[in-house]
């Protein structure tokens, strides 16, 4: 089985240490790696050697300093070599509101932050479902 | 006719009456036709007590008695501008003696700013009849009033009647209008300004608070799952735990801080800033040491303010700048004012200037100037919060309180060398 490339951009440490300590047992995708806010999204993006190293998805948490995750996700779609992957948001709180924007935006999926292990599970089957194999 | 009459009237007596009486009538509406049109001014009626004669001056008189008593004034104009006549009202508008109104000239009762007016209306008037508004002169006030004039044909020639109607009540009510508009308009503004805080605390009680909230929810469950196996781990999560409730408290405080700044605290005094930057010189006393911080602050002035408010400015600001302050130098945090004449950041320094602006300038890590709108909104943060405690709030609440004292505040960011915070206030308060 190939394991899927996967991005997480999270500026909270806890969310960041629960999100690999809940993860670590599967073995379906590939942490590459972890960056606090949205500039860093670019800088990790953009210092990558070939496109085969892309992420096939990368997971945006709503609320970051400097570049939150809806201007993330409207960066990567506007830029023709990221606007392939596919982004997700996840937040502490979803409303219509947002749910509406990303969409429009072209976010694969929008869901809230788990409190459970299983809840964690649950959203990452659904982030993976949503991944289309490009590269 | 008589009925004692007995004897029967012959064809020819009978036309002959009826060519009288035809006559009386042609004569009759002749008559009428002459009053209507002004033409004849006496005439004279057969009674039974004999001949009674009516003139137009019985006539006259009740119109006459009207003009006298009417509310409005009544003035007559001769082709210079010359009053032939006026009634007593308006001797009692312009409070005059009708000695010294009659024989005088209309614009000697005009005010200044509407001669103008006044002179139009008088040129257009001999062709049609008009209204317009002036100031009258009533001894040494002027009152509001409205002018009707219409041209008279009299025996002296053509003549200007003027109705003089007193406008002083419609104005003051029409003043009343546009004042209680005016407070209609204000508390509208006040109102959508309260509403928009309103919707800012429905995002921030769903959101906001949740954090910390899920943050309660998943450590408690990750203590259920997990806490019996390792004893480390029992104490890191309750750890978590007790934080993430500390930080909830932090940020209701903070927000019920920010929800009382929209109740209108008329309390305002004098305040010398130098008492104020030593009082709290003494709440920082210990991260000051901690930090080995210094305040340097200029001789500052006294201000018309709300003190508690602007000490949480003071206080937010001088918290922020130990809080982003570097670690590669200690941190120097300094306080200087200057007066100004208007309310600008870029105006040039004048000691005796309405307004002064502040700065608290600190050599911190800084921020790219390009956030400097994000860093007054409501819980936005440049920096991770697990690396810089705070609710997201302090500016927003400083901002807030510095436009609640009719200011307007800003920041000037230079990335790993400083922040600098300006505001500008009315130094006799926003009245």
């Amino acid at each position: 089985m190939v394991q899927k490339k996967v991005l997480l951009a999270e500026d909270d440490l806890d969310d960041r240490m629960i999100f690999e300590d809940f993860l670590e047992d599967r073995n379906d995708f590939l942490l590459i790696s972890v960056v606090e806010n949205g500039v860093e999204i670019f800088e990790f993006l953009n210092g990558l050697n070939s496109e085969s190293e892309l992420p096939q998805l990368i997971i945006l948490d709503k609320n970051m300093p400097k570049i939150n995750g809806v201007e993330a996700l409207k960066l990567l779609k506007s830029e023709e070599k990221f606007s392939k992957i596919s982004v997700v948001i996840y937040s502490t709180y979803i409303d219509q509101n947002l749910v509406n924007t990303c969409k429009a935006l072209g976010a694969a999926a929008i869901l809230p932050k788990p409190f459970t292990k299983s809840g964690y599970n649950e959203m990452m089957d659904e982030f993976l479902r949503t991944t289309k194999d490009i590269f | 006719m008589d009925k004692k009459e007995s004897y029967i009237k012959t064809n020819a007596e009978l036309e002959k009456e009826l060519a009288e009486l035809h006559q009386q009538l042609d004569e009759a509406l002749e008559t009428i036709e002459a009053i209507r049109s002004g033409q004849i001014d006496a005439l004279v009626v057969q009674t039974e007590k004999g001949n009674q004669l009516y003139t137009l001056k019985s006539a006259d008189h009740p119109y006459r008695v009207f003009i006298e008593k009417m509310n409005e004034g009544a003035i007559t104009v001769n082709t210079d501008g010359i009053i032939l006549y006026c009634n007593s009202s308006f001797s009692r508008m312009v409070k005059s003696d009708i000695s010294s109104i009659i024989g005088f000239p209309i614009v000697k009762f005009i005010a200044n700013e509407s001669l103008k007016t006044y002179r139009r209306l008088f040129e257009k008037c001999w062709k049609t009849d008009c209204q317009g508004e002036v100031m009258l002169r009533t001894g040494l006030r002027t009152m509001p009033v409205k002018l009707s004039l219409t041209t008279l044909e009299l025996e002296l020639g053509i003549s200007l009647s003027i109705i003089l109607t007193d406008l002083t009540n419609e104005k003051r009510t029409q003043k009343q209008l546009e004042k209680s508009n005016m407070e209609l308009a204000k508390s509208n503004i006040a109102l959508e300004i309260s509403n928009h805080d309103l919707q800012q605390f429905a995002s921030v009680a769903s959101h906001d608070l949740q954090e910390p909230l899920r943050k309660i929810q998943i450590f408690a469950n990750m203590l259920n799952e997990q806490g019996n196996e390792n004893p480390r781990e029992f104490r890191k999560y309750l750890g978590k735990i007790i934080y993430s409730t500390g930080r909830m408290r932090n940020l209701i405080v903070d927000i019920l801080n920010y929800s009382r700044l929209s109740v209108n605290d008329p309390f305002y005094e004098w305040v010398d800033l130098n008492e104020l930057v030593a009082e709290l010189r003494g709440d920082f006393d210990l991260i000051l040491a901690d930090k080995k911080a210094k305040i340097i602050s200029e001789d500052l002035i006294e201000l018309y303010c709300n003190k508690g408010q602007l000490r949480q400015v003071f206080q937010n600001l001088i918290s922020n700048a130990l809080k982003f302050s570097s670690a590669d130098r200690n941190p120097e945090i300094h306080i200087s004012s200057r007066r100004v004449n208007t309310k600008s950041f870029k105006a040039e320094s004048n000691p005796k200037g309405k307004f002064v602006i502040i700065s608290i300038k600190d050599n911190g890590i800084g921020f790219e100037s390009k956030y400097v709108d994000s860093i007054f909104s409501l819980f936005e943060r440049l920096n991770p919060k697990d690396k810089y405690e705070g609710s997201g709030l302090g500016l927003a609440i400083a901002k807030k309180i510095i436009e609640k004292h009719n200011g307007l505040i800003t920041a000037i960011g230079v990335n790993d060398s400083g922040a600098e915070f300006r505001f500008i206030l009315p130094i006799e308060g926003n009245f």
